[in-house]
């Protein structure tokens, strides 16, 4: 078949890797970032469900409808239960408000159940994974539970009526961050043996809890049918209502992957668009020739566009290749260093892939290349004749039609398909006008200048379209370089000031007032660093200006719907601030009341303001305040932190037990211990093996962020490498002339490489004032991170850009250059 | 080499044939008018003439006098504005660009000034390429007996950079009679070379021309090529001036 033996010789002659290069990029990049987010978000999501121990949960006070098992086993979930409660326990003299949590048979749905012979086991070698769940008359105890109850393995420990055997230590379960979980040490048994405890009763206090996990779209399925069935006591809890720091990392990560992916993509459609520029123009002469020969219009075509769609389909597949081996290859990386699985992808990402390779080509390459088969062949004859183009309007019309296509197809997200257009028109125009000016301003400070600069500028000025053209793609593309290789540093960063290594990694809550001093004193004699300990009552909120919360359209929602906890203070903690109303003293009641600050999240939901006046019932009696001011605070130090804190007074008539945080190095985890034995009614909450998971998390997701940015930096560099040599045909023949005038070698370089570090000194600067407008626009909208100036970058970033260019400029020009001025000239017709 | 001159002072006039009496290439009243934003400007006026199939006509003029648009008419390159031109009995100016380009692929071959050869093939993929064009069978094995026809049998996987101007010019001759045209149209084909060369490429394309029987009409401004033509016309501000048969 001709057009394949002319792809083959194109392909040898190299006009056409370029093209097919950039293709592949394109491809690559989306694959290699659809395929891994894909197989991330799928780890991300399963890695949290583990945490909830199922994919949804139904948790309410009575228990689940037993007709929806039938329904969810016809839908191929597979599913549990659990039962919590708070529950005395007792081993001889000794007892323990503990967690009691009764699983059935297949606990967890998702995860896992790490246990130990050995208490606070730290050493993997001394953990071990359950491969089902207690035994009936057996049960797993959480390592506090032996010192508080004077414990060991092998022991009884009485629930309710009925005495179960410790047999193994609970390091690592699921849905520890139940609320019930703060309350005690766990105590996880069988549910058969629930009934022999004779502890629930009607009236007790018990979360039922119904688990369930299969595929997401049958989760999704199910849960969108089983949500409207729910009475009001009961609530479909998933992840992102149950574990909002990595709800966050994660959305942030993929707002992250996907713009990278958008730039990545709009680099190499660039580059693209450039290379199919570069070769329609070198075979203007070959169509003449072939029609000359006797080719129709209709051959032509066919020929031509069975060679772009073999080398599309070609170069697609390779791009799809490339990016399956980068993302097997951070797979491995991620599985050495972390024992990390990514879970299996779906096909769904190879079909964005190919979208995209087919989207670019047919809307940055085909563009180019259409005027092709309309070509008179009477240029053969008569050069001068001009080639009735796709006029460029259009070909700009139809790449941004293509841009927002893309966009939509990552994100299917309008909103962001339809700002990305409208930036990248802005950014275009600014550029194109920015360019013009720095144009007119080189060449006044030229006039004065040596003949290598003049000839250089004028070189410059001559090919403005040519050199307005370069100069926007340089700068777009530099720019968009830097302000991913920015957002990519203060995203890790901002992930890692999230989780600093000292931030307090354990709760201590439950102390009572008499042992404030003892604990303060106990933990400043080992220099762990620790937060003040705050007061605590609990207290639910039962009326909002009078009226009665279960009235409100908001009772049903987070914090109002449990006991919150309540503190008061004098002083505002450091991540605290005020945002509306006044902190005491300044504050002054309208009704008498005393004063709470309430967090302002919270507030807004509740539609909550300064003057409101808020009802609480703690342990039974009433108690009214008045909202004083709204307080933003950080969730993420890890600290003690309150939706409601009251003016110091307002709850002496409560008995407060305290609460602080502490920062406790691994090494030293055995100070629980000592603090649980001299003090067994305080209870720890072991953060760091959340943190521990956080973490493993946010690096896994940063790694995946450092390939992202090495695949677009490629479509970067691709770009450069496109706008430079498309230009380089013509500069040839002149470089020739010159030459054959007398021009020395020198004095040629030398003005070769000033005009492209000149375009790369103008494409700098524009680059780095885009950059800045669009980090600040990033930071405020979409990152939601503090808005501050790259100072530095306004002297890399022009510098850089100079060298590069003019790098590539000079390097592409050699060869002319150093070429015999005739051969050139004859080459070039 | 004698000369008789039959001079032609009116266009109207049809040039005498004395070959034969069926023409190869026709123009009838053809006249080229292109719009340029000084006005429209008239290129080819009142032209007539007939070429006979295997007659060579060396057609000549001053720059500008229209030669190349009046070569690339009677090959159905181009549309005259008005008149009629046939090639091979086929009314070039009746048929649309896809009817040209089948006639163009069936009846004409053509040789360059500037050689033309496509920089990405080497020399036999350069003469190869019409013959794959045209579906030729065995393609390969006849541009390559082309090819050692114009003395480059040891250069078949060359590039044209990689050979000298009176090589590439070769090749480009190969190219044009491989597919065994039956009128072959040369513009200037001896007009980037040195004098020597020139007068090797004269001929090895008048020792195709007679063997192969090929109709020859070519542009020059080189009279010693000129002369081996049996006929010459010289175009003057887009006129026939002097119409001359050689012999």
């Amino acid at each position: 078949m001709l057009a394949l033996r002319l792809l083959w010789r194109n392909w040898r002659s190299g006009e056409v890797k370029l093209l097919a290069g950039a293709l592949l990029l394109a491809v690559a990049v989306v694959s290699g970032i659809a395929i891994f987010t894909d197989r991330l978000q799928r780890t991300l999501v399963q890695e949290s469900n583990v945490l909830l121990g199922a994919d949804r949960v139904v948790r309410g006070s009575h228990p689940h409808n037993p007709e929806w098992e039938q329904a969810a086993k016809e839908a191929g979930l597979s599913q549990t239960t659990a039962v919590h409660f708070a529950s005395m326990v007792y081993a001889g003299e000794h007892m323990h408000l503990a967690s009691v949590k009764a699983v059935g048979e297949g606990y967890p749905v998702r995860g896992q159940l790490e246990t130990s012979l050995v208490p606070f086991a730290i050493d993997p070698q001394q953990i071990t994974i359950a491969d089902g769940i207690p035994a009936p008359g057996e049960a797993w105890v959480d390592s506090r539970l032996l010192p508080l109850l004077n414990l060991q393995l092998g022991d009884r420990v009485a629930v309710g009526e009925y005495e179960l055997t410790v047999t193994r230590v609970l390091i690592r379960e699921p849905d520890s961050s139940n609320p019930f979980s703060f309350m005690g040490a766990r105590l996880l048994m069988n549910q058969a043996d629930l009934p022999l405890t004779e502890v629930v009763q009607p009236g007790s206090r018990v979360q039922y809890q119904w688990l369930y996990a299969g595929r997401p779209a049958d989760v999704e399925a199910f849960s969108a049918w089983l949500e409207p069935q729910l009475n009001p006591h009961q609530r479909l809890v998933d992840v992102g209502k149950n574990q909002q720091n990595l709800g966050r990392a994660l959305a942030t990560s993929q707002r992250f992957l996907l713009l990278a992916a958008v730039i990545g993509v709009l680099l190499a459609s660039v580059a693209l668009a450039l290379s199919a520029r570069q070769f329609a123009n070198r075979h203007v002469d070959q169509v003449a020739l072939l029609k000359s020969l006797g080719a129709s219009s209709g051959r032509v075509r066919r020929l031509y566009f069975t060679q772009l769609f073999v080398l599309a389909v070609l170069a697609s597949l390779a791009g799809l290749l490339v990016g399956e081996i980068m993302q097997r290859i951070v797979e491995e990386a991620l599985w050495r260093s972390y024992q990390i699985r990514l879970g299996s992808g779906t096909v769904y990402p190879y079909l964005i892939s190919l979208g995209s390779g087919l989207i670019c080509l047919l809307f940055f390459a085909l563009p180019a290349l259409w005027f092709l088969p309309y070509v008179p062949p009477m240029k053969i004859l008569r050069r001068e004749l001009t080639v009735g183009r796709i006029q460029i309007g259009v070909q700009v019309a139809l790449a941004f039609f293509a841009i927002l296509l893309l966009v939509l197809m990552f994100s299917q997200n309008l909103k962001l398909a339809a700002s990305v257009i409208g930036a990248l028109v802005a950014v275009l125009l600014t550029t194109a006008l920015l360019a013009l000016g720095l144009l007119r301003l080189s060449r006044s400070l030229a006039g004065s200048a040596g003949s290598v600069w003049r000839l250089a500028v004028a070189n410059l000025q001559r090919r403005r379209e040519q050199t307005l053209m370069q100069i926007v793609v340089f700068s777009v593309a530099i720019m968009l370089l830097l302000t991913l290789t920015i957002v990519r540093t203060s995203l890790l960063d901002d992930w890692q000031a999230q989780l600093p290594d000292d931030a307090p990694n354990h709760f201590l809550v439950n102390i009572p007032q008499h042992e404030v001093d003892d604990i303060q004193q106990l933990i400043d004699e080992r220099h762990y660093q620790r937060q003040p300990l705050y007061p605590m009552v609990r207290g639910r909120l039962t009326h909002i200006n009078g009226v009665e919360l279960s009235a409100t359209k908001v009772a049903r929602e987070g914090v109002f719907n449990r006991e919150a906890n309540l503190t008061w203070t004098a002083d505002l903690a450091d991540d605290n601030k005020v945002v509306d109303g006044n902190w005491w003293p300044q504050w002054q009641s309208r009704h008498g009341l005393p004063g709470v600050s309430v967090e302002v999240e919270m507030a807004r939901e509740a539609d909550l303001k300064p003057g409101d006046r808020l009802t609480f019932s703690l342990g039974g009696l009433a108690m009214e305040a008045e909202i004083a001011s709204l307080r933003s605070l950080d969730w993420r130090s890890m600290r003690p932190n309150f939706f409601f804190i009251f003016e110091p007074g307002a709850l002496d008539q409560f008995s407060p037990t305290y609460i602080t945080s502490l920062h406790l190095p691994p090494s030293d985890k055995a100070f629980i211990n000592d603090l649980l034995q001299r003090f067994p009614t305080v209870l720890v909450i072991e953060l760091d093996r959340i943190f521990e998971q956080i973490r493993t998390i946010v690096t896994n997701v940063s790694d995946g962020v450092q390939l992202v940015l090495l695949l677009t930096l490629a479509a970067g560099c691709l770009v450069l490498l496109a706008a430079v040599t498309s230009s380089i045909d013509s500069r040839k023949q002149e470089v020739g002339l010159l030459r054959a005038l007398g021009s020395p070698r020198r004095l040629m370089l030398g003005s070769v490489w000033l005009e492209f570090s000149l375009l790369g000194l103008l494409s700098g600067l524009i680059a780095v004032l885009g950059a800045e407008i669009l980090l600040a626009s990033l930071q405020h909208w979409v990152l939601e991170t503090p808005i501050k100036p790259h100072y530095w970058l306004w002297l890399t970033g022009p510098l850089l850009s100079a060298l590069l260019i003019g790098g590539l400029g000079v390097v592409s020009c050699r060869p002319a250059v150093n070429t015999p001025p005739a051969v050139v000239l004859r080459e070039a017709g | 080499m004698g000369l008789q001159s039959n001079s032609v002072p009116t266009a109207n006039s049809a040039p005498t044939n004395p070959v034969a009496a069926k023409p190869m290439v026709s123009a009838q009243n053809v006249a080229k008018t292109v719009h340029t934003y000084e006005g429209a400007l008239t290129i080819l006026q009142d032209i007539s003439l007939d070429v006979a199939a295997g007659e060579s006509l060396a057609i000549v003029g001053a720059s500008g006098s229209g030669k190349s648009t009046l070569l690339g008419i009677l090959a159905g390159l181009d549309l005259p504005t008005s008149g009629s031109v046939f090639l091979n009995g086929h009314h070039l100016t009746d048929l649309d660009e896809e009817g040209r380009a089948k006639v163009r692929a069936e009846n004409v071959g053509f040789i360059f000034q500037s050689f033309q050869l496509l920089p990405g093939l080497t020399a036999l993929e350069n003469v190869l390429l019409p013959l794959e064009l045209h579906g030729v069978s065995n393609a390969r094995a006849a541009a390559a007996e082309f090819l050692g026809r114009v003395g480059l049998a040891q250069r078949l996987h060359h590039y044209p950079q990689q050979l000298s101007g009176g090589e590439q010019q070769r090749v480009a001759i190969a190219r044009a009679f491989a597919s065994s045209p039956r009128v072959l149209f040369a513009d200037e084909p001896t007009g980037n070379l040195d004098s020597a060369t020139g007068a090797r490429i004269i001929e090895l394309l008048f020792d195709l021309n007679r063997e192969l029987g090929t109709t020859l009409v070519l542009i020059t401004h080189e009279e010693r090529l000129a002369m081996r033509c049996q006929r010459r016309i010289e175009l003057n501000a887009g006129r026939i001036a002097n119409s001359t048969v050689q012999t």
